[in-house]
């Protein structure tokens, strides 16, 4: 679905942060992307969300090539990519759910679709009471997940989270997981930018490894953990189960 | 397609809530000018309509029975002459009367010689060859004159034109520089909001919709400045109107604007709004064109 051949990034004259980056993702993976810091995997990212063009190499995206894309179709593309960003990137003057219904509005969906749809989905991810919060107002845990609401309101091709756990306590970081592996099951391509080598190995995913600018890809267990506490421990309503998510499309 | 705004934008910035003030300052100037330039040229057309077709002879020989008789070809001459109304001698009387304030009143009709006058209107400022009919009076006799108001006419229509003109350049220059602080405005904004603008587009908004936001704010900028300056321009032009109309001088009289011919005035801020508006969308679609 996704795949790159020998793409190379340099921001303006510097040096390549990038060199030979060769893979593709399938329709429905979960890959995580690891690498130390400064390794490049933001930059590898944001080349996958449409952010940058690359220096070099070839990019394709649902089968489109990047090369031959022009600016006024980037948009509908864009609206196939879900993102949540390291610093989460949320409008601070709206509430929690007008940042959820942005990429609604963005489509041009109806107002009385958005309203139901974002308050689900806020639900989903156990955000009701805070509905009407501004992300000032808002933890950081809380924040994240307000971010990843907005990612997939649009039920995108391809979700991409960089560093999504970063900010967060290990079981809400397990909570989280537990959600974008919900997502994948549901058809989402899922890509994981993370340092926690610890969820990595807990998760069993394929991944991809950045050590300066060059790709190492490494398989995983054919089967996901998910790391989600088991029924028989606290199970409760905060955790949504993948038929809830499937009901609300 | 029609489509509701997005607030992605917050509502107050800083750098944004002096624009309206800059913008009415403006327009109070350029409303002023526009007025003054539309009076000045409403006022020469009346007068110039009112001078140039009227000219007078005047027959100035001494004796009274050489006079009258040199009046008499003129006359006739004048009453032949295609393209002028009429030719009329003025009554000695009438003469004297004009002549008052600068000799004061004279004791009896003939005491002194007073030069006949006769008055000449013309059908069209131009339908008579002035110069032409000069030299033929004075082939009738030297003691005729012709006063055209023409030399005088033509100084006061040149100094009024220029400041027309220059009234004109004024409001161009005010046109420009109102486009040039919106641009700079809208260029501020776009890096106050930088950030924003690329969540946006990476949550996959075209340029159309954030160019929408952003013209939107600057049409209402716009429309607010625009509304202010007019409005305080239009009072001080009502003032001004009112101290001239006391003075009751039929010459200032002439450049008395006329409220009736000032309905467009309410267009101002209308237009001032879509100048602003269409240079915000100018500006941020080209500031967007440079992202990807
Ligand atoms: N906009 C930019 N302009 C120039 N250099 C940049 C830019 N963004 C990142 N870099 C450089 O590119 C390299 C890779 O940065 P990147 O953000 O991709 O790393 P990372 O793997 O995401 O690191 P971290 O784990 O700390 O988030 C770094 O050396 C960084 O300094
Ligand atoms: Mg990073």
């Amino acid at each position: 679905m996704i795949t790159f051949e020998n793409v190379g990034m340099r921001y303006g004259m510097g040096a390549e942060i990038l060199r030979d980056i060769s893979f593709s993702l399938d329709k429905g993976s979960f890959h995580f992307l690891t690498g130390p810091s400064g390794a490049g995997k933001t930059t590898l990212l944001k080349l996958m969300y449409l952010a940058h063009r690359p220096s070099r190499g070839l990019m394709h995206f649902f089968n489109k090539d990047m090369a031959t894309l022009e600016r006024r179709d980037l948009p509908r593309l864009r609206r196939r990519i879900g993102v949540v960003f390291q610093d989460f990137r949320l409008f601070d003057h709206l509430s929690a759910f007008d940042n959820v219904a942005l990429p609604l509005l963005i489509k041009g969906a109806k107002k009385s679709d958005i309203a139901s749809h974002v308050e689900e989905l806020l639900s989903w991810v156990d955000l009701e009471e805070r509905m009407h919060a501004r992300p000032a107002t808002l933890s950081g845990g809380e924040k994240q997940r307000v971010a990843i609401a907005r990612a997939v309101i649009n039920k995108p091709d391809l979700l991409v989270a960089d560093e999504p756990t970063g900010n967060v306590d290990p079981s809400m970081s397990r909570k989280l997981m537990h959600l974008f592996i919900e997502l994948n099951k549901i058809g989402t391509t899922i890509v994981v930018a993370t340092h926690d080598d610890e969820l990595v190995k807990s998760i069993g995913a394929p991944i991809l490894k950045l050590s300066k600018g060059e790709l190492e890809q490494v398989p995983g267990s054919r089967e996901l953990t998910d790391p989600a506490p088991s029924r028989s421990e606290i199970y409760t309503s905060d955790l949504p189960k993948p038929t809830d998510m499937k009901a609300m499309s | 397609m029609f489509r509701t705004k997005i607030a992605f934008l917050p509502t107050t910035k800083q750098s944004d809530t002096l624009l309206p003030w800059v913008i009415a300052v403006m327009l109070f100037l350029s409303t002023l000018s526009l007025v003054l330039a539309i009076t000045l040229g409403n006022g020469l057309n009346k007068w110039s309509q009112g001078l140039t077709t009227s000219l007078s002879v005047q027959v100035i020989n001494a004796d009274s029975d050489m006079r009258t008789q040199d009046t008499t070809q003129a006359l006739k001459m004048l009453r032949a002459t295609p393209g002028i109304e009429y030719a009329d001698i003025v009554a000695d009387a009438e003469v004297l009367e004009m002549l008052s304030p600068w000799l004061g009143e004279l004791p009896t009709e003939n005491a002194l010689p007073v030069p006949t006058l006769i008055e000449i209107k013309l059908i069209s400022p131009d339908s008579v060859n002035i110069s032409a009919l000069k030299q033929r009076l004075k082939t009738i006799s030297s003691d005729i004159r012709l006063d055209d108001h023409q030399a005088w006419i033509v100084q006061i229509f040149k100094l009024a034109s220029t400041i027309r003109w220059l009234l004109t350049a004024v409001v161009f220059m005010i046109i420009l520089s109102t486009i040039s602080i919106v641009i700079f405005g809208c260029r501020a904004g776009l890096a106050t909001h930088k950030e924003s603008i690329e969540i946006m587009h990476m949550l996959g908004a075209e340029d159309d919709i954030i160019a929408k936001s952003f013209d939107q704010r600057y049409m209402l900028h716009g429309l607010k400045g625009g509304a202010i300056g007019t409005s305080i321009a239009a009072i001080v032009i009502y003032m001004i109107s009112n101290l001239i109309e006391n003075l009751d001088t039929g010459l200032i009289g002439a450049l008395l604007p006329q409220s009736s011919n000032f309905w467009w005035l309410l267009i101002l801020p209308v237009f001032t709004a879509m100048i602003t508006m269409l240079t915000a969308r100018f500006t941020t679609k080209r500031a967007l064109l440079k992202l990807m």
